[in-house]
């Protein structure tokens, strides 16, 4: 008994992690009907941009001054297209914002000196990493997925399997592809009680993960934003037609998405290192948001508890039985089982087409 | 009269010139592949080493006894397929009496070239697998003829450490082993080798868990050590610089801070100093090579000549590389220092065949096969046979791992030391 219930507390902590990235998944089919298959990149994206400020992981002049120059563009553009700012605004500030992230990245923010502390360190860089994260799922948003809008969101799908492609290779391109190692040193709460023991990073991940998930919902359902977003989800041409922005919505979204995925690969990488080769753990959100229903929000978070717990299962029980390597099909043979029965998910929503 | 035997002298020396002429025109050829970029990590040392060490070999090294080795490198991308493919591009493109040797780096190629190498081609082929497989009891030279490994086979590695816990148990009771390996062909040659040989000392073996190259979190295999009460994990199967690495140590080390973390040859070395940091202190593994690269490098070992060698040639030959490490330079001097081994060992089989008058494929075998060498003193000075075809040395290292202040950061300082003289596998009466 004191086994199954460590084994399914560890599935669970890891669970909502996942629940996060089936979140991520879901608030951008919602918007757009597409699925994300660069959500692996993005997770390990958003964690290398918190270790350029949490870690002072400089760049060289070559990559960071792209990087910094991107950026002008992006935020110039933004600012002259999507939020209609004058010109001699517009320039000027993604001119400083581009400045700005290239001394971050080139001279680095020396967060470890200016704060020795590394909870302090961490709250500090924490919504920094996030807010970088949430700009760069905005700008591959503007770039790659724009350009898209009012076609079939097949093309959105297919053109994310490419993003993967490339967003790896840049990662690759300006952090290589050897592992950074990863110590974010947060207040001990280890939990022990007799034969019960908790890590404390796998507890701070389920915490952080279900705060994440809490923020998301009171943005989507307590935000005039919010209600932006989930007017665009029901209809892109009814809210568009009640004067929403929906392409700026869906940029938001997009940035909101990236930033979620970013706080898991944070919490996924406290647990060994970071490195490019992790992304596969993005696809853990497949059965995530089959399992939970694609359009649910509350089903991404049931579906990551499941599989988490799924996972932990098979790992403790069946594996040692001889099942080698059944911890990763498990969540798999799940999905099956749920879609012969609810082909939408658990909590998916029923849609039934005539043709 | 002068003018016939003239005319004879005339003919004869055509006739020579005809003859000797494609002799002296042939050429020295060998291939060599190293796994330099690809889905595993890209790993540019190996190439770095091996094209600073055959230029060396060319150059100032004297080739093979003045005569030039026209080597060709390929960059197979950790793919066994393309590793097949090139050597059976290569070997169809230059004849066999000029293409002498080859090399390889992977077990997933030396299983589908075991027909084309050894009773095809027929040519001597160096490789850095360790397979227990190909190269121990059930293999070895007289199933696989040309094949030759540049270490000891996984199987003697994990033996050697099961008699350093037979050595250095200290407590009541058996010694209780638990074996964790990767679920793949590296992970599970060796193993089963190891568990008999434990349980042949007398060992308690109280786990076999396999741990995934796609685990996000080792707690659960971590927390059935803890129940089985293990004292000696065996971590074999992993590379040590990767993120999967990482959480096992740092998870281990918090469940069971206890237990004795043991590895194999590929765990043993600079990458999890790095990336571990204090969960890689106290580890114990087996290395088949000098430990090389410390953090930070410039404490390397300069009484091993090979080390010494493989940093001045890195300094002289990368010097930006050598200087910016971890960040888009040589990662880890094991990596350069393997690179350069195979030329060294390129050179030295094929001046013994040359000196033996037999520059061919089977006088290179002959020259492998009779060899007894020190290596340019990487083992300490103790030479090595060949005779197994694989070579036989290991040492068994100790991590110590500290983490100072530099700057402004903590960094991890130390590296693996050795804790044992070299260990000739050959020469152990198991």
């Amino acid at each position: 008994m004191i086994d199954l219930v460590q084994t399914l507390g560890s599935g669970i902590l890891v669970g909502l992690v996942y629940a996060l990235l089936g979140l991520c998944i879901v608030i951008i089919f919602k918007a757009s009907e597409a699925f994300n298959f660069a959500i692996g990149e993005f997770l390990i994206l958003g964690s290398f941009l918190f270790y350029v400020l949490f870690f002072n992981e400089t760049l060289p002049w070559h990559r960071a001054l792209p990087l910094g120059a991107l950026i002008f563009l992006f935020f110039s553009y933004v600012l002259f297209f999507d939020i209609s700012a004058r010109f001699l605004i517009a320039l000027p500030s993604g001119l400083v914002t581009g400045f700005l992230i290239f001394c971050v990245l080139f001279f680095g923010l020396n967060l470890p000196s200016l704060v020795p502390s590394p909870l302090l360190r961490f709250i500090i860089a924490f919504p920094l990493g996030l807010l970088a994260a949430g700009i760069v799922g905005s700008m591959v948003e503007r770039i790659t997925i724009k350009p898209l809008l009012g076609r079939s969101p097949i093309s959105m799908t297919i053109v994310t399997l490419g993003l993967g492609f490339f967003l790896r290779g840049c990662i690759q391109l300006i952090w290589g592809s050897h592992a950074y190692p990863f110590f974010l040193d947060l207040p001990d709460i280890t939990i022990e009680m007799g034969d019960f023991l908790f890590l404390s990073d796998p507890i701070w991940a389920g915490i952080l993960s279900l705060l994440t998930f809490g923020l998301v919902i009171v943005f989507l359902f307590r935000t005039r934003w919010g209600l932006a977003i989930r007017a665009t989800s029901e209809d892109q041409a009814k809210a568009m037609a009640f004067g929403i922005n929906a392409r700026f919505i869906l940029l938001i979204v997009w940035a909101i998405s990236a930033l979620c995925i970013a706080v898991a690969g944070i919490m996924i990488s406290n647990f060994g290192a970071l490195q490019v080769g992790m992304g596969f753990v993005g696809l853990r959100a497949i059965p995530v948001v089959l399992i939970g229903g694609m359009d649910s929000i509350g089903g991404a978070l049931v579906g990551g508890v499941i599989v988490g717990m799924c996972e932990a299962l098979a790992g403790a029980y069946l594996e040692p039985m001889g099942l080698i390597g059944f911890k990763d099909v498990a969540p798999y043979i799940l999905l099956l089982i749920v879609l012969f029965i609810r082909p939408y998910g658990l909590f998916g929503t029923v849609r039934i087409e005539r043709v | 009269m002068k003018q016939r035997a003239f005319l004879v002298f005339a003919s004869i020396l055509a006739m020579v010139f005809f003859l000797v002429g494609p002799i002296s025109a042939k050429e020295i050829k060998t291939l060599s592949q190293f796994p330099m970029s690809g889905p595993v990590g890209s790993l540019p040392e190996f190439g770095w080493g091996f094209i600073d060490g055959m230029n060396w070999v060319n150059n100032e090294g004297g080739g093979v006894n003045g005569k030039k080795i026209k080597w060709f490198l390929e960059d197979f991308r950790y793919n066994p397929t393309v590793e097949v493919a090139n050597f059976s591009k290569y070997t169809a493109e230059h004849p066999p009496d000029e293409l002498l040797m080859a090399t390889g780096y992977i077990t997933g190629g030396l299983k589908p070239l075991i027909e084309k190498v050894n009773k095809e081609q027929k040519i001597p082929w160096l490789d850095g697998s360790y397979s227990t497989e190909i190269f121990g009891a059930e293999g070895g030279p007289s199933k696989y003829p040309y094949y030759y490994s540049l270490g000891a086979t996984y199987g003697d590695q994990i033996k050697v450490l099961m008699r350093w816990i037979k050595e250095n148990h200290k407590g009541k009771g058996k010694p209780r082993v638990a074996f964790v390996y990767s679920p793949t062909a590296w992970g599970r040659d060796g193993t089963p080798e190891g568990i008999a040989y434990a349980k042949k000392l007398g060992f308690d073996v109280v786990a076999e868990i396999e741990y995934p190259y796609t685990a996000t979190s080792a707690t659960n295999e971590c927390m059935q050590l803890r129940k089985a009460k293990a004292q000696y994990v065996i971590y074999h199967g992993y590379s040590g610089a990767t993120s999967y690495t990482a959480i096992f140590f740092k998870t281990l080390k918090k469940i069971i801070p206890k237990a004795q973390l043991m590895g194999t040859h590929y765990t043993t070395g600079r990458f999890p100093v790095l990336v571990a940091q204090e969960a890689f202190d106290g580890y114990i593994g087996v290395a088949t090579r000098p430990f090389s690269d410390p953090v930070p490098r410039a404490k390397y070992p300069k009484d091993n000549a090979m080390v010494k060698l493989a940093h001045e040639f890195a300094q002289k030959y990368r010097p930006e590389e050598y200087k910016k490490g971890l960040k888009g330079g040589i990662k880890d001097m094991f990596l350069y220092m393997e690179g350069l081994t195979y030329a060294f060992m390129l050179q030295k089989a094929l001046t013994d065949a040359d000196n033996a008058g037999e520059l061919t494929r089977e006088g290179v075998k002959k020259a492998l096969d009779n060899m007894v060498w020190d290596f340019k003193g990487m083992f300490g000075g103790k030479t090595f046979s060949y005779k197994s075809h694989t070579i036989p040395m290991l040492q068994i290292f100790k991590a110590k791992v500290k983490m100072v202040k530099m700057g402004d950061k903590m960094v991890p300082t130390g590296g693996v030391y050795p804790i044992t003289d070299w260990i000739n596998t050959d020469e152990i009466k198991w």
